[in-house]
């Protein structure tokens, strides 16, 4: 095609097809997204196979270069192909399928090279090379530049030993896109790299790791001198911390919800959680017990309330947008932990132990085990506070003690600190 | 500010500062503070706005003139009278205002009069709009809004009772921190009656009414305690239906939280701001104190708390303008009131820490703030009665 069809034509194009090819969307029916991961590989197959369909088809990377594997058209072709598909039953892969069509597929457009992107892509579009990130470490979390993940030439190929934690959906994707420390002389942003590592060489060892909740969404890797060849570097060797900053952003734009439009002639439906512990405290009409209630209710208002200014200040372009989605993830980071305990307080007694088997028996329980997953992850509040005085408050960046020194004495000297 | 201003909101915005600027800057409020008594006896009646010398923080008929030059109190008045603001959005106007009043802790009845003219304009009798709302759009009279007891319930009734008696009501009790009813010309009183709540409008002079200035902790504005010692109050001066003023007095809550969480966000930002500043200016250990972690990381969760009570005051403006009298506006005003009545003294308590034995001095600006914050928190609803009237409103 020599020039991109025509927007509207092209949406009633793919309107027909869906229509023709892809199942209804049943709102009813649970996301398998959502869900513990407690899925094997083979239940993938058949979103893998519907993906592979739509490939077929040409509607997967509608944006991507026709080298490849993708159709070549425009992002408001691929917008347009997605505000179709919304009433569809599209391909449910995973966590590993978000990472894969999200941060991970944005990140091979920028930085791989058209060998790797012409190997592996039209594979990655098919669902026939699903991605997930190898990034955290047990030992290197907030410190993402401090990874121990070691690389080192060995004639055409690179040899990769090293451990990568809280990966979701390893269990079942065919590549990690692994970070790498390749120069030990250099300082410790500065000697970084990325590279493909399929998931079931030789050396890999994937483990779900067991959570305090019980469940096993994340998994711990394990590479003990896995070959890896030197045309599955992504970007430049030594260049990583580049490649990291593109998928760091890419993460960071799905990070906020808008809030949910209520009419606003009614007041806010109460969460009905909230009214089921304290009824079954028999605290309904407890004063203490409905500030706590009022408390949760107001901050989940306040939450929304912010996603609506920040959306407006980040149009404003006033203040740097990655300060002010810092604002959003401490405010979830400090109002979900607020929730939880305020949640058991309202009980008191009552969520702490439950019928053997009962349905939602352990939510309250579960909610609080969960309740500080994101004042951790995905940049804990501490490194919120850094980002927001910094970028935000303009004060001056904390003293740093490994920024300019080869990495190869930082944790020499971390180790004899004083 | 709420980042979605038009262009003719920031131009009245900026003739707003300027004329805050040119009458009374934080610094004539402070002149005007250590001019008064350290502790105020009742005010003498006089005239609206002049006081005896010695009230202290009178803020004058010419400063509450040109004040209504700019609109001030015609935002929620008919539209023959300039109500609707610049946006036709009077109230949402009216709290973007506020901010500004609040930066610079403006005295005065900004919000008390606002309530009033929104309450003559929904259920005033055809005299009272005709005698009595124009002058208040106008400037030339001041009006106090009395509703709360002096055990802090602002559900109305509470304080006073309005028995029936011979040329109208007998009004007898006590009502609380009443803003600046020293200065006021015109008294809404809220009132338990024969039949359930009443409102009766009275001028400050009506016999049996005494006004007492409050010796207290905001030194930006005068609370009063208002007795009612059997005043009459003529059928004429009632304001809507006797025994069914329930409706409008909740609606005239609303308006007062929208405007006060107002006051209270541009105070919290300004002396947020002024600790920041500080932060990076006041130098211990070799380096500005700003760079120690402990102060950035209090600085990024008090600069939070400023950004969710602007979201909050701007969702509760929008609420209560759309949404009128419907239990929606009503549990946004009590949800912002309670939010940021917590989240003010929060605000003010992290900053006392980054300013330090400074904080301590009567010449630093901070304690103003402190005061204030603090007041707001109480004024028109404390954080925890609004939690229950939120509980009551959302069916918990």
């Amino acid at each position: 095609m020599n020039e991109a069809p025509d927007l509207e034509a092209y949406r009633r194009q793919a309107r027909q097809w869906l229509s023709e090819n892809l199942e209804p969307r049943d709102p009813g029916k649970a996301s398998r997204e959502r869900g513990g991961g407690h899925d094997s590989p083979a239940a993938y197959l058949p979103a893998r196979a519907l993906q592979k369909k739509i490939h077929q088809a040409g509607y997967a990377g509608i944006d991507w270069p026709t080298e490849y594997g993708g159709q070549g058209l425009t992002r408001a072709h691929a917008r347009a192909f997605a505000e179709e598909a919304r009433a569809y039953q599209t391909p449910e892969l995973g966590h590993a399928g978000g990472t894969t069509f999200g941060p991970v597929g944005a990140t091979l457009l920028k930085h791989a090279s058209a060998d790797f992107l012409t190997r592996h892509g039209p594979k990655i579009l098919a669902a026939d090379e699903l991605f997930v990130q190898l990034f955290s470490e047990p030992a290197a979390g907030s410190d993402m530049a401090g990874i121990l993940t070691r690389a080192d030439r060995d004639g055409d190929d690179w040899v990769i030993t090293g451990s990568k934690i809280w990966t979701s959906g390893a269990h079942y994707a065919d590549y990690g896109m692994c970070l790498a420390r390749t120069n030990w002389d250099a300082p410790k942003h500065r000697g970084l790299t990325w590279f493909a590592v399929p998931l079931h060489a030789p050396g890999v060892i994937v483990q779900p790791i067991r959570e305090i909740t019980g469940g096993a969404e994340f998994c711990q890797e394990f590479l003990d001198g896995v070959r890896v060849s030197q045309h599955e570097v992504i970007g430049e060797v030594d260049a990583g911390w580049t490649v990291a900053q593109t998928m760091l952003l890419a993460e960071r734009g799905s990070g906020r919800e808008d809030p949910v439009n209520m009419p606003v002639t009614q007041p806010q439906t109460v969460d009905p959680v909230l009214l089921r512990v304290a009824e079954e405290a028999g605290r309904r009409q407890d004063p203490v017990a409905r500030q706590a209630i009022a408390k949760i209710h107001a901050g989940q208002w306040a939450r929304g309330q912010l996603g609506t200014r920040i959306g407006g200040l980040m149009l404003a372009g006033g203040k740097p947008p990655a300060g002010l989605a810092s604002y959003w993830k401490l405010a979830e980071g400090m109002r979900v932990p607020e929730r939880a305990r305020l949640l058991l307080e309202i009980g008191q007694g009552t969520p702490l132990t439950w019928e053997p088997g009962a349905e939602g028996g352990d939510d309250v329980a579960n909610e609080y085990l969960n309740s500080r997953v994101w004042s951790i992850a995905g940049g804990s509040n501490e490194m919120q506070r850094n980002a927001i005085s910094e970028q935000v408050l303009g004060l001056p960046r904390e003293p740093s003690f490994d920024r300019g020194k080869p990495f190869r004495e930082v944790t020499r000297d971390a180790r004899n600190w004083k | 500010m709420d980042p979605e201003l038009s262009d003719d909101q920031r131009l009245l915005l900026e003739a707003t500062e300027s004329f805050i600027k040119a009458a009374l800057p934080l610094a004539r409020v402070r002149e005007l503070i250590d001019a008064g008594p350290a502790d105020a006896g009742p005010a003498d009646a006089g005239p609206a706005g002049t006081g005896p010398a010695g009230t202290g923080l009178a803020d004058g008929p010419a400063y509450r003139k040109q004040a209504a030059e700019l609109g001030w109190f015609a935002f929620l008045a008919p539209e023959d009278l300039g109500g609707g603001g610049v946006s036709g959005e009077g109230l949402r106007d009216a709290a973007i205002f506020a901010e500004l009043r609040g930066r610079s802790l403006q005295p005065g009845n900004f919000i008390d009069t606002n309530v009033v003219v929104s309450a003559l304009t929904a259920h005033g009798s055809a005299q009272q709009r005709e005698e009595v709302l124009p002058a208040l759009v106008a400037g030339e009279a001041a009006a106090a809004w009395a509703v709360a007891d002096p055990a802090g319930d602002w559900s109305g009734p509470a304080g006073v009772t309005a028995t029936e008696a011979d040329g109208g009501y007998r009004l007898s009790g006590v009502k609380d921190l009443v803003t600046e009813a020293q200065a006021a010309d015109w008294l809404l009183v809220t009132a338990a009656a024969p039949g359930g709540p009443a409102q009766f409008l009275l001028p400050a002079s009506a016999p049996g009414l005494t006004v007492e200035v409050m010796p207290g902790l905001d030194l930006t504005r005068r609370l009063c305690r208002v007795r009612f010692d059997d005043v009459l109050a003529a059928p004429a001066a009632a304001v809507g239906e006797v025994g069914a003023a329930g409706p409008a007095i909740a609606a005239q809550l609303d308006v007062a939280c929208v405007l006060s969480v107002a006051e209270t966000a541009g105070a919290m930002q300004y002396l947020f701001d002024l600790s920041l500043q500080y932060s990076k200016d006041r130098i211990a250990f070799g380096r500005p104190i700003g760079s120690f972690q402990a102060l950035k990381h209090q600085l990024a969760d008090t600069s939070l708390a400023v950004e969710l009570s602007h979201a909050c005051a701007t969702g509760a403006a929008k609420a209560v303008q759309a949404g009128g009298t419907s239990p929606g506006g009503a549990e946004a005003a009590s949800l912002a009131k309670s939010f940021i009545g917590d989240a003010a003294v929060e605000v003010a308590h992290k900053s006392w820490q980054i300013f330090g034995g400074i904080s301590y001095t009567w010449e630093h600006d901070f304690h103003f703030y402190l005061r204030r914050l603090t007041t707001d928190a109480a004024l028109y609803g404390s954080p925890a009665w609004h939690r229950e009237r939120v509980c009551q409103l959302a069916g918990v």
